[in-house]
């Protein structure tokens, strides 16, 4: 494409609306004030659209689909929050079936359109994602071309475009209009603007970095979209949970089999029956816990092969409370949940089908309801053998099984052998069950006692998303500070064949930029620019070209 | 300068879409797990239930069938019918099967393995250790491990015996 070269020397890009450096308006843009916005820098976007390529780039160009992709990110997230994730439904209920119970007719619709696993859902991410392919590519087209027409600008900037700003002012210049230039050079330079002169012309500018602003937040906002994405691998985002009995060690999940912890003491305090909070209904004080805490200490394995035998390193004892986890090599351990006496051992004694109370019998076995022996041999000579073990008893199609390993509902098929036989007599035991499975049986096992332990429910998390969050939020707040708290201001003024120019410009607040020309005319005696877009408003003489400028005269939205 | 403009916009909307893909892939695709093929499977030397050790790098040279079981599940039965009718064919062929017990009572599974008369080696996969490193969550779940002690596949759930034969084809040295 071709460039464009400007009278006063300069290059410019292809649709270049005015030289970026000498401001000259290089097209026609009516009459009235010259748009300032971007500087009137070619916007790559908006002049080529040749190849597909272009075609999707100036799509997300556009700042106007941006705000569509923004405004419906915004309804879809606010309709998720209409009714509770699927996540945030009470455990074990179905979604299919909650929904429309809980909710009626709108509950069935939220389930059906998929509303309930709504964040994670392929559209939504898609919508995000578009918001992030606009956000990077707008900035993009934008940032550039205003960076190099900011850099490019030279001081003697064309008359036509000092005519056309909102500030301008013109008049015959004195004498003393050189000195008056210097002067005015020196008082600016006061008010800590950037001054450059050349052949008696002269530009002061404020503030410029605030332009980049809105080029900083977008930076900002995109990393955060980034950190956010990346919870989706479990490589940066982990959220699980083990249980853990008392004294048992329990791997932690997610380290690849590098810590572990061992249940130590799980302790446990429920609020007090005259407790003031539940005056009202005493009775439930007893069943709501006040403190549970989960006394661990963690192990580090250094061996990579799973049982090599190798010792694991104890790393540490921690009291683990809710808000106060065992935090470890970017882990952390949080109590979540609890189940309070787990069946754990049964303490058995032989004795005879009829009843007595001879001391022979007063011997007992202990057997571990999570690995019990296979046969235990007691002192008074019988021999008690477990020839089958449910820890979680079922019958199912017609055969005895389990429904899995925890001993809830433990049930053993034993075989008692009394002193000096051969011959045994099977029996089923189990929480009040006492079948004799044999035709003839003098002996069974009797219970008499069980232990039992708590089990502590800890959820690992490991969370390396939030510096990548927190580096976000804070690059988005100083470009929001940058682009709101300053602002862009410049003054030319210049003397060109007798004549004394002055125009001025600024991004926003004019009311400042104005502040600083009385101020200036008072120091100096230089006159003080009309405001044009308010001369023409109470004139009633705007035309089109006047009336898009305008519209931007206020602040040049970036 | 025409050209530099579409090379660059074309790189950047490349970049962007990979990103987008790669999300979509692994957010969606539930079905690679922590270990899958072409993975190097995790190392282990466990006990099995005759006093054995049965270490998975001593087994290199062979292809390994690694099952993961548990006595409460119905295909896992269903499977070790099968593999108990190959299990020595394909031992001749250089084809180890290693069952792995998801931490029952050792009573529980020794008694099982006595009843079925379970032939291959079997061991009890105490505090999950093995199990958490090859990422099984449900049962059953089998691994099948070529002769260089790479994973070649990952099948999870209950199997026919014409898809457990096929499967122990493909684990016989040289086949792959």
């Amino acid at each position: 494409m071709k460039k464009v070269i400007c009278e006063c020397g300069h290059e410019n890009p292809y649709g270049t609306e005015l030289c970026e450096s000498c401001g000259k308006p290089l097209k026609d843009q009516g009459k009235g004030l010259v748009n300032m916005r971007y500087e009137g820098a070619a916007r790559r976007s908006q002049t080529y659209s040749r190849t597909i390529v272009d075609k999707i780039w100036n799509f997300f160009s556009s700042v106007k689909v941006g705000v569509w992709i923004i405004v419906l990110t915004l309804i879809a997230s606010s309709l998720g929050t209409v009714f509770p994730q699927e996540m945030f439904i009470p455990p074990g209920e179905r979604a299919s079936v909650y929904y429309q119970q809980e909710y009626g007719t709108a509950g069935q619709l939220f389930y059906q359109l998929g509303f309930h696993n709504l964040y994670s859902s392929w559209w939504y991410m898609l919508l995000v994602a578009g918001l992030a392919t606009s956000l990077i590519i707008a900035s993009i087209d934008r940032f550039f071309p205003l960076y190099r027409a900011l850099k490019n600008q030279r001081v003697t900037r064309h008359p036509g475009f000092m005519k056309r700003q909102r500030l301008y002012h013109t008049e015959r210049a004195g004498e003393d209009a050189h000195d008056r230039l210097k002067k005015a050079g020196d008082a600016l330079r006061e008010k800590r603007y950037r001054v450059r002169e050349e052949n008696g012309n002269l530009l002061a500018e404020k503030g410029r970095f605030s332009r980049w602003g809105p080029y900083v937040n977008h930076i900002g906002l995109i990393i955060f979209l980034i950190g956010a994405t990346l919870r989706l691998f479990p490589e940066m985002y982990l959220d699980d949970h083990i249980w853990v009995r008392e004294g048992q060690t329990v791997e932690v999940k997610g380290t690849g089999g590098e810590y572990s912890v061992r249940n130590e003491e799980f302790l446990i305090e429920f609020y007090d029956d005259e407790d003031e909070r539940f005056i009202n209904n005493p009775q439930q004080a007893s069943a709501v816990a006040k403190t549970y805490q989960t006394t661990v200490t963690l192990f580090q394995q250094t061996s990579e092969t799973i049982g090599s035998g190798v010792e694991p390193d104890e790393v540490e004892q921690f009291p683990i409370r809710v808000n106060n986890p065992l935090t470890f090599d970017g882990f952390s351990l949080y109590q979540v949940d609890f189940k309070l006496n787990e069946l754990s051992e049964f303490t058995f004694a032989v004795e005879p089908e009829e009843g007595t109370d001879d001391e022979l019998y007063s011997e007992t076995i202990d057997v571990n309801l999570y690995d019990p022996e296979t046969v235990y041999e007691m002192d008074n000579g019988f021999t008690v053998e477990i020839l089958e073990y449910f820890p979680n008893y079922v019958f199912e199609n017609n055969e005895p099984g389990t429904l899995n390993r925890i001993p809830d509902n433990p049930r053993f098929i034993v075989e008692i052998t009394p002193p000096g036989e051969e011959e045994g007599e099977m029996s089923m035991v189990g929480i009040q069950v006492n079948n004799p499975l044999s035709e003839e049986s003098d002996y069974r096992l009797r219970m008499v006692d069980f232990d039992t332990n708590h089990v502590s429910a800890l959820a690992v998390r490991r969370d390396r998303t939030i510096p990548i969050l927190i580096a976000g939020g804070i690059i988005f707040m100083i470009g929001l500070v940058q682009g709101a708290y300053w602002h862009h201001r410049r003054i030319w003024i210049q003397e060109r064949d007798g004549e004394l120019l002055l125009a001025g410009h600024a991004n926003k607040n004019w009311n400042a930029l104005k502040k600083d020309f009385s101020w200036l005319s008072e120091k100096t005696g230089l006159p003080e620019p009309a405001d044009q877009a308010e001369k023409e408003e109470t004139d009633g003489t705007r035309d089109e070209g006047v009336k898009s400028n305008h519209g931007d005269a206020g602040s040049d939205k970036q | 300068m025409k050209k530099r403009r579409l090379v660059i916009r074309t790189a950047i909307l490349l970049v962007l879409t990979a990103a987008l893909g790669y999300t979509f892939y692994t957010h969606f695709s539930e079905e690679r797990g922590l270990v899958d093929a072409g993975d190097e499977a995790p190392d282990f030397a466990l006990e099995d239930m005759e006093g054995n050790t049965v270490h998975l790098d001593e087994m290199k040279g062979s292809g390994v069938y690694l099952t993961f079981w548990a006595t409460y599940c119905a295909y896992c039965r269903d499977k070790m019918e099968y593999l108990k009718d190959y299990h020595e064919d394909y031992r001749d062929k250089g084809v180890e099967i290693v069952a792995v017990n998801v931490d029952e009572p050792s009573v529980s599974v020794q008694r099982y393995i006595d009843r079925h008369s379970v032939p291959y080696a079997n061991v009890i996969d105490r505090g999950m250790r093995v199990s958490n490193a090859y990422g099984v969550r449900s049962l059953p779940a089998v691994f099948l491990i070529d002769e260089s002690g790479a994973v070649v596949e990952r099948q999870i759930g209950g199997k026919t015996e014409a898809q457990v034969l096929e499967a122990l084809d493909k684990l016989v040295p040289g086949s792959g």
